[in-house]
């Protein structure tokens, strides 16, 4: 028997990191109405990408397919290589593994209301990872600290304003560890100033290289934190490409005239 | 005095009926309300046949048929029991529509929140929404809590040693017909003042810590 060889390996250092999000042709209708018309979207690992258009567009619902809040009628969407073909029956498994690897951040924060704090953060750990109450309270409280929450761990939610709700909830998405973090306009319903913490907790969380997909009407926070800019307008993605090119020399009219819009007020 | 005091003799049982329906209610109250909201076809269909048959029928006709039908088959069914399962059913079907007002006011939010964090559907439903339930549904069940303590003294039609059958007991005994009835009245109403009193209390507490 001859020895066996190892094949020469060469070291090659990829150019582009591998995705992390990768829709197929995502098509959602409402009766006539088309939400979604069969919409592709790849995000890398490590990305941040930003999602901008006018209302209706199909940017939340696009959002919400990638953890199949929303079911779409038809398409395929990889989350981590956990793959789920929309046209077929898949299991709650297949439904849980996909989800394990995605946190969701909401515009209405929809934290527990009948939960202090704390049990927002750890409730989930305990449920969905199986950790004893102790050990989700210890990560929940670094990660309470980590948002600049650690003192309101005892308090109810309604007690805090929405800044506080919304990194409460950055923290709650945070505690399972997920790969991927989904933000749906997570700044939209607060005050211009108090969006501000909001926004300082994504960036950091961006720095440190999490795959983030932000649907936002926060023009600055898209331009100077996105590494990818996507812009849809009636249920497609009519441009896409590095955000400071799209923002300073769009090519579609519809970018153009959107942009114009929000940008010169 | 004394009579009041036989009257009295019927407040436990009157209370252990009460709670004891209303347990069976709280509980059966669950599947019922569950059910009317399924998808699955059929299910919503014999949950809500279920509930308007349970409503439709008046509490005493319930007993009798328990009491009088059932019960020459089930020997085991003697008065109380007969009475805890006509009232228990016929509260499952309140509180299960009790239940389905508190499960329309939790947004849909709160499944998406748990959804989205990885928790399948029961472990949502147990940890997330049905706590919340039960709080806002806590007004509406005092209430109807509060009024099956009076209807329960239907009970007494089929022989259930309650305030009213003690109170009837009592009328047929002295030269005052209508006094014992008298009395037993205003034990009901000590009764239901401390209760309307204490669920206020208790909605206002529960209401102070989760006010958006």
């Amino acid at each position: 028997m001859p020895p066996h060889i190892e094949p020469p390996r060469i070291q090659e250092k990829p150019l582009t990191k591998p995705f992390a999000i990768q829709l197929e042709s995502v098509a959602k209708k409402y009766g006539d109405h088309t939400v979604l018309n069969n919409v592709s979207l790849s995000v890398r690992e490590g990305e941040v990408t930003a999602m901008i258009g006018p209302s209706g567009a199909g940017k939340s619902t696009l959002l919400r397919c990638i953890n199949f809040l929303e079911r779409p009628d038809t398409g395929c969407i990889t989350v981590e290589g956990n793959q789920i073909d929309a046209g077929t029956n898949f299991t709650a498994k297949d439904l849980a593994a996909l989800r394990r690897n995605v946190g969701m951040v909401f515009q209405s924060f929809n934290l527990f209301p009948h939960l202090n704090v704390l049990r927002n953060v750890s409730i989930a750990q305990e449920r969905v990872l199986g950790r004893s109450r102790k050990e989700a309270d210890v990560r929940s409280m670094q990660l309470l600290e980590r948002v600049g929450l650690a003192d309101k761990a005892k308090q109810y939610p309604s007690r805090c304003s929405g800044g506080q709700q919304q990194r409460i909830a950055i923290a709650r998405a945070l505690a399972l560890d997920p790969r991927v973090m989904l933000f749906d306009e997570p700044t939209s319903a607060l005050d211009p100033e108090v969006g501000l913490e909001v926004l300082a907790v994504m960036k950091e969380l961006a720095a440190e290289g999490m795959t983030m997909v932000v649907v936002t009407h926060e023009m600055q926070f898209a331009r100077d934190v996105s590494d990818h800019l996507v812009v849809m307008a009636n249920g497609t993605i009519i441009e896409e490409g590095d955000p400071e090119q799209v923002f300073t020399n769009p090519v579609q009219t519809r970018t153009r005239e959107f942009l114009r819009a929000v940008l010169e007020r | 005095m004394d009579i009041f005091l036989t009257i009295l003799q019927g407040v436990p049982m009157t209370i252990g009926l009460t709670v004891s329906a209303l347990a069976l209610g709280a509980l059966g109250g669950i599947p019922l309300a569950l059910g009317r909201r399924s998808t699955i076809p059929g299910v919503s269909f014999v949950a809500v046949s279920l509930i308007e048959i349970l409503r439709g029928i008046p509490p005493i006709v319930w007993l009798f048929i328990i009491y009088f039908g059932l019960g020459t088959a089930l020997p085991m069914l003697d008065p109380l029991t007969s009475a805890v399962a006509g009232l228990g059913l016929i509260s499952c079907a309140y509180m299960a529509e009790i239940y389905r007002g508190g499960l329309s006011a939790i947004t849909r939010g709160q499944w998406e929140a748990g959804e989205a964090l990885g928790m399948g559907r029961q472990s949502v439903l147990t940890f997330i929404i049905g706590p919340q339930v039960f709080r806002v549904s806590i007004p509406a069940a005092a209430s109807y809590a509060i009024g099956l303590l009076k209807d329960s003294s239907v009970a007494y039609t089929i022989g259930v040693s309650e305030i009213v059958y003690f109170a009837n007991d009592q009328s047929r005994q002295s030269s005052d017909a209508l006094g014992p009835f008298f009395l037993s009245a205003l034990v009901y109403v000590i009764m239901t003042i401390p209760c309307a009193w204490a669920t206020r209390a208790l909605d206002a507490r529960l209401r102070m810590r989760v006010a958006r």
